[in-house]
């Protein structure tokens, strides 16, 4: 990924791996390809799997060791009240952020925002 | 450093028989995985700074889990660590948020710019 992209997604890949999760349960492999197809080409396996150590150290989902066909069980992942929090919490800075940013590169358009 | 690290393992027999079966998962991993697990554990004894053995010890099962399930999948290496390992192990490591030998230091540099800036009612200059 680029580096700009890299730095950019830094603070909001918890949310979207949030966003991820709040369709259905998952496990890290599962998330990363999900992301991949969405166009997150670049993202690596391992990113994916530290954001979800974070994010149970948090608390904002529950872990289910379920059994896989090799290996040890894999954890898959849900979001539970505290990560659905988190993800309306995330959506709100999102919006914030990207009409601020949408203002900036184009600021004659938005007339009707003067004032309000 | 090290030796506090290893003093907070050898605090509690069941965090060590952890430690050492994390350890044992780490080389029984055939390679490449063995030689990546094994430098990752490394530089996080040094430099995740993690102090409490208990977070510590959580942090290496997390660490065993992340390799061996890579060995079974046959994920490349890169497809773990990416471009820039250290960032990946420092931004492993930062999940934890246990006692990190750090945080002395941060709340020591809050407490003086709370003084100088006068957050505590009485600045110097002022």
């Amino acid at each position: 990924m680029g580096n700009q992209m890299t730095e950019m997604l830094k603070g909001t890949l918890v949310g979207i791996v949030l966003a991820t999760l709040a369709g259905r349960p998952a496990y890290g492999y599962e998330i990363t390809a999900r992301l991949r197809e969405q166009g997150f080409t670049d993202l690596v396996e391992g990113t994916v799997y530290a954001l979800l150590v974070r994010i149970e150290q948090k608390g904002f989902v529950d872990v289910e060791k379920v059994p896989s066909e090799k290996g040890p069980p894999r954890k898959v992942y849900s979001l539970n009240a505290q990560g659905r929090d988190q993800l309306n919490e995330f959506w709100r800075t999102w919006t914030f952020l990207s009409e601020r940013i949408e203002q900036l590169q184009h600021p004659n358009d938005d007339h009707q925002h003067e004032g309000a | 450093m090290a030796a506090k690290w290893i003093e907070a393992l050898t605090g509690s027999l069941e965090q060590k028989k952890q430690y050492k079966q994390d350890k044992a998962r780490i080389d029984a991993l055939p390679e490449p995985y063995t030689r990546a697990a094994n430098a990752m554990h490394r530089y996080l004894m040094y430099a995740g700074g993690v102090t409490d053995g208990d977070t510590l010890s959580t942090m290496f099962t997390d660490l065993a889990d992340l390799w061996e399930r890579a060995a079974i999948d046959r994920t490349p290496v890169r497809d773990i660590v990416g471009d820039d390992p250290v960032e990946f192990a420092e931004t492993f490591a930062s999940a934890y948020s246990g006692k990190r030998w750090i945080d002395k230091e941060r709340a020591r540099l809050t407490k003086a710019m709370d003084e100088a800036s006068g957050a505590d009612g009485k600045e110097a200059g002022a």
